[in-house]
């Protein structure tokens, strides 16, 4: 593949596994909070911000790929970077690509976060007491996206 | 190394990822999002389930009318504030109709895939309602006080209430699945006992099929709650047998099979020489420590005690299981094993109340009949 195609998939994966993985997350998570404010819509307020969780995934990958559109030159003017098929170039892109695929594979962290956010939306609606618990464990979940989105920038940051 | 090499395992790589990533996200999808609703739906319901403090509070209603007040906000309101009168059967009537509501929105909220399970527990009422109506007529007593309005075959009910004869009834019941056992009972081929137990072992059967024909964590749950029931009714069918001095080879055909007892457990149980040995062999058995909870109650012929520890270990499996999948059948099973016990509770207040039963006594008493 030329290197603009690399460089390409790795903006796209990275904003749309990490976009599509955070849709999952926030149906799961929104189904469970639509349940519990059917039964009591004093569950609004705590169901709203645990089913908002897995939503920062996508916001991780749509910097990425501001990050990498930069880098290589397709965002901010002056033209593709490495548009030359030579094997520094493929590397490079090669770079930008993973960076991309690393911040959408770990974005698919908001997937099991909307099933925790989902079960912490029926805890919460039992005993709201818990609710920061809950806010936390589903919380846990974020890390695994944000040593993704470290990890992109220090590959972005190498070249 | 070549471009094109580069680029090669560069592709494979990808495919392989994605295809993997794919499939696992899939599955965890496929399994989770459908208990998503539900499940929050349940915990929001189990919230207002009646504390502690609220049962001894009912128990100081000292009058019917005030106990049906004190449960109008209450998920029992809708059902009882439509009471014109307000006497015992018709507040007993109302919260076990309560329950027939909760198994209809079950049916109603849970995936595609477990919601048969749903209505066959539905069909319990329908074979109850049978078997009560069938037993009620060979007495001679009124089949009508014997029946919960509810169920898939409730006009069928109606008709047999109605009937004047019992081939009449077979007439009503034919096509049905409960129409061969009924030939069989006017035929005297089977007792009325063995008929009931017939329109049981048909309905567990299918309870046990269906929670066999489930995959993964399912299978694992509604086979543990199909086997516990089928162990309370194996066990209270074979203790009460015993205190009635039944020969071992009738009892025998009156074991249901499907529960977690082994045969020869139950073998042995049917053969023991009388209450107090078949339980003696339950102790190595999951319902070992059960037994020995009420063992001394036991002893003394309350039976009923085994099967209110036998509801109590259920109760408590199934929480166990619930808690370990928390995006489950088991949160929506656990909550319908935690309404029967409330509602138990809750008839027996009823009860007490119009024996004109002391306050004090009453909260004595519920936690014991419940």
């Amino acid at each position: 593949m030329e290197p603009i195609v690399y460089v390409a998939l790795g903006m796209a994966l990275g904003a749309g596994i990490a976009g599509a993985a955070s849709s999952f997350g926030v149906g799961i998570a929104g189904a469970a909070a639509a349940g519990a404010v059917a039964e009591d819509e004093k569950n609004f307020r705590n169901a709203l911000i645990l089913e908002g969780l897995p939503m920062t995934q996508s916001i991780y990958g749509l910097i990425t790929l501001f990050l990498i559109g930069m880098t290589a030159g397709i965002i901010g003017g002056g033209g593709f970077k490495f548009a030359e098929p030579t094997t520094q170039n493929l590397i490079k892109s090669a770079i930008l690509f993973g960076a991309g695929l690393l911040v959408g594979l770990t974005g698919l962290s908001a997937i099991p976060q909307g099933i925790i956010a989902s079960a912490g939306v029926g805890a919460v609606s039992k005993n709201p007491k818990t609710f920061t618990q809950n806010l936390i464990f589903a919380a846990m979940a974020e890390t695994m996206a944000i040593f993704g989105l470290v990890g992109a920038i220090i590959l972005i940051m190498s070249l | 190394m070549e471009v094109s090499t580069i680029t090669a395992i560069l592709d494979t790589t990808l495919a392989v990822v994605f295809t993997w990533v794919a499939y696992k996200t899939g599955q965890i999808i496929w399994k989770y999002t459908p208990y998503s609703y539900p499940n929050a739906r349940i915990k929001a319901m189990e919230a207002r389930l009646l504390s502690d403090q609220r049962i001894l509070e009912l128990s100081e209603s000292r009058t019917l009318q005030n106990f049906v007040v004190n449960l109008e906000d209450s998920d029992y309101g809708s059902r009882l504030t439509s009471i014109e009168n307000v006497n015992l059967r018709n507040v007993e009537m109302a919260l076990e109709l309560s329950l027939v509501d909760l198994l209809e929105l079950m049916v109603k909220i849970m995936p595609k895939r477990v919601k048969g399970f749903f209505e066959l527990l539905e069909e319990g009422i329908d074979v109850r309602n049978i078997s009560n109506v069938i037993k009620a007529k060979l007495n001679g007593l009124p089949a009508q006080d014997y029946i919960i309005p509810a169920g898939k075959m409730l006009p069928k009910v109606k008709a047999i209430i109605e009937a004047k004869t019992m081939e009449e009834i077979l007439v009503i019941l034919e096509g049905t699945e409960y129409e061969e056992p009924l030939r069989k009972l006017l035929l005297k081929e089977i007792t009325v006992q063995e008929f009931e137990l017939e329109l049981y072992r048909n309905y567990y059967t299918k309870l046990f099929r269906y929670a066999s024909s489930r995959k993964g964590e399912e299978k694992v749950i509604l086979l543990e709650f199909v086997r516990m029931l089928i162990d309370e009714r194996n066990i209270s069918t074979i203790l009460r047998a015993k205190m009635a001095g039944m020969p071992p080879e009738d009892l025998k055909k009156l074991i249901i099979e499907g529960g977690s007892l082994s045969k020869a457990t139950l073998d042995a149980m049917v053969n023991a020489e009388d209450h107090v040995m078949a339980i003696g062999e339950l102790e190595g058995t999951k319902y070992g420590q059960v037994i020995r909870d009420v063992r001394e109650e036991l002893e003394s012929g309350n039976i009923e005690a085994i099967e209110r520890a036998i509801r109590k270990y259920r109760l408590t499996r199934m929480k166990e299981l619930a808690q370990f999948y928390p995006l489950s059948v088991g949160v929506a099973l656990t909550y319908i094993l935690e309404r029967e016990m409330e509602v138990r509770k809750l008839r027996a207040i009823a009860k007490l109340i119009v024996d004109g039963v002391k306050p004090e006594k009453i909260k004595e008493l519920v936690g014991e009949v419940a």
